[in-house]
């Protein structure tokens, strides 16, 4: 039973294409980033999908891209796959102005815009089999090698119509893989994953990156699945880029605050406040305090505590999650 | 070339694959068959006053049941079914990119969108013509199955001309259907296109002007009447306004499906 069939991505070196020259580069290319905008515009009549956007990703970088629906994460991408035009700006790809003329540039670049889409009546192979000729040099046995990659060899005879949306978006990353590109920007490349296929497919990004240099530009709705992977993450909200920070920089700029429980919340709520804290009650009923020094020495706050004699029965320092982290930065912060 | 002959491969692929080449063959093989239908009505007045009202129809539109008649309802046939048919064609060819949402995976690529645009142009000029002769061989195995009378050679040469020139501007104006389904994202903006195009043709027509609306002309051409060279030069500027539209349209348009 196909859908039974046992997969897993194949993790293995792929060799070079000899067939393939390598994109012709200037050495000043060479020194640039592998994707950049600067001051990137684009406005579809009076309506602003992305203004000011200016990022940088190096080479063999995963950079994440975070927003919400209709915050412009799509038209970014379409931006760097000169779909769309720049309203001002511009964006470059191996220092080369991105256009729809540009055509030898994408010979470097794979994709995945918005949805996986396929051609339903045709076969898996046959939907990568017309990617392959349209991408002139990648070797026919390309076809079979990222089926073999991307789990999909029981399916390879299925009509692209008939799979599931977890086999699906496989297919579109398969296409997007299947040149072996330099850079990778793809558009929520787990969506209608199933779990494993999501650590899956971040196994496969990590392996590219980090084995072979693979310059990877994802967007995400979401920040936890991101912050395992990614080096950098660019928020972007309303079209503009909010944040960008490094993904080991997460840990710093959530909030954390104190959560303790007592006898009497009331009287040690007030007794907190008397005593200079900004202390109040969460939606849980427990006391919530987010002064730094009483987050960063509980102890000294349990002690003071037993001895107004309003020992804590409970204390735990908790860090805001990642989702909350996100709501919070882009203005739609969940009450409690 | 190496570009158009991997797109041209892909493009065939695609339209081997889904049911338009079966569906516009039986729907263009209804010519042939009709007309058949039509000479056997002809022919035989006492089973034509049998089936009453289309036996008035087919005696309104042919005549007498000969070659010269036989070949020229069907390229009368071909010149206003070809508007439609091959119109659904070039609908289908562009239009199922964009209701397929596969337009995206075209535009990126080191592939040029001209290569593509030309080769899905080629499709369609070939799937019609193959249609054409289909209509053509089958109008003329029809023919001799009922009988018709024995004709000379200048008749059938005639015949096939008129045919042919008929086919041909039919089939080059489908290029601004192909405009419409790029611009317009999908099958119903090039689908009405068509068929406001024959609704614009029937009313030119009557009113008079017919040999200056590029979709009238093919009809007329069709039922052997002479048009000015001014007539032909309006289908090839549509034609070419046509292609160049799409082609614009593809390379400087954003694409936002």
């Amino acid at each position: 039973m196909p859908a039974l069939a046992r997969r897993s991505f194949v993790f293995h070196q792929w060799a070079p294409d000899p067939a393939r020259p390598p994109l012709k580069r200037s050495l000043e290319n060479k020194m640039r980033p592998t994707i950049e905008t600067n001051n990137l515009v684009k406005q579809y009549g009076p309506v602003t999908a992305v203004t000011g956007l200016t990022l940088r990703v190096e080479r063999g970088e995963i950079y994440a891209f975070l927003g919400l629906n209709g915050a412009g994460k799509t038209t970014t991408i379409r931006l760097l796959l000169g779909m769309v035009k720049p309203t001002s700006g511009d964006a470059r790809i191996l220092g080369h102005i991105i256009g729809p003329g540009a055509q030898d540039l994408w010979a470097d670049v794979g994709y995945l815009v918005e949805s996986a889409d396929a051609y339903p009546e045709l076969t898996v192979r046959e939907n990568l089999e017309i990617m392959r000729r349209l991408r002139p040099g990648t070797r026919p046995e390309a076809v079979d090698a990222v089926i073999e990659r991307l789990g999909l060899a029981a399916y390879a005879r299925r009509r692209a119509g008939t799979l599931s949306s977890g086999n699906a978006q496989r297919l579109g990353v398969a296409k997007a893989l299947m040149h072996e590109p330099q850079i990778l920007i793809l558009d929520e490349p787990a969506k209608g994953l199933d779990p494993a296929g999501i650590v899956e497919m971040r196994h496969l990004f990590l392996n590219l990156a980090r084995e072979q240099g693979v310059t990877i530009f994802m967007s995400s709705h979401f920040l936890d699945e991101v912050s395992r992977m990614a080096q950098r993450i660019g928020i972007i909200h309303e079209g503009r880029l909010v944040q960008e920070l490094a993904a080991a920089e997460l840990d710093r700029v959530r909030r954390q605050r104190l959560l303790l429980r007592t006898r009497d919340q009331q009287a040690t709520c007030a007794l907190l406040q008397s005593a200079g804290y900004t202390a109040g009650m969460n939606g849980d009923g427990a006391i919530a305090i987010s002064d730094r020094n009483a987050i960063e020495r509980p102890d000294e706050l349990a002690t003071y505590l037993v001895n107004a004699g309003q020992p804590p029965t409970m204390l735990l320092t908790e860090q805001e999650d990642l989702e909350a982290y996100f709501l919070r930065l882009v203005g739609m912060e969940e009450t409690k | 070339m190496n570009q158009l002959t991997q797109t041209i491969w892909v493009e065939t692929l695609k339209a081997r694959r889904s049911k338009m080449p079966l569906l516009t063959t039986l729907g263009f093989l209804v010519i042939p068959l009709v007309g058949g239908f039509f000479m056997i009505i002809l022919k035989d007045p006492e089973f034509a006053r049998r089936v009453g009202l289309i036996s008035a129809k087919a005696q309104l539109m042919a005549g007498v049941a000969d070659w010269p008649t036989f070949l020229n309802l069907l390229a009368q046939a071909i010149a206003i079914g070809g508007i439609i048919l091959f119109g659904f064609i070039g609908s289908w060819v562009f239009g199922r990119e964009y209701a397929d949402r596969t337009v995206k995976d075209l535009l990126a690529l080191p592939t040029s969108r001209w290569a593509i645009v030309l080769a899905k142009f080629v499709l369609i000029i070939a799937w019609s013509v193959v249609l054409t002769a289909v209509v053509y061989f089958v109008g003329l195995g029809v023919g001799a199955a009922v009988g018709l009378p024995q004709a000379s050679a200048e008749v059938f040469w005639q015949g096939t001309l008129t045919i042919a020139l008929s086919a041909a501007l039919t089939i080059i104006l489908v290029t601004p259907i192909a405009f419409f389904a790029s611009a317009g994202h999908g099958y119903l903006p090039p689908l009405a296109a068509t068929i406001l195009a024959i609704f614009l043709a029937q009313v030119v027509a009557v009113a008079g002007w017919g040999e200056y609306f590029p979709w009238s002309i093919p009809a007329l051409v069709s039922q052997g009447g002479r048009l000015p060279f001014v007539s032909y030069l309006i289908v090839l500027l549509t034609s070419a306004a046509g292609i160049l539209g799409t082609f614009l349209w593809w390379r400087f348009a954003d694409q936002t499906r």
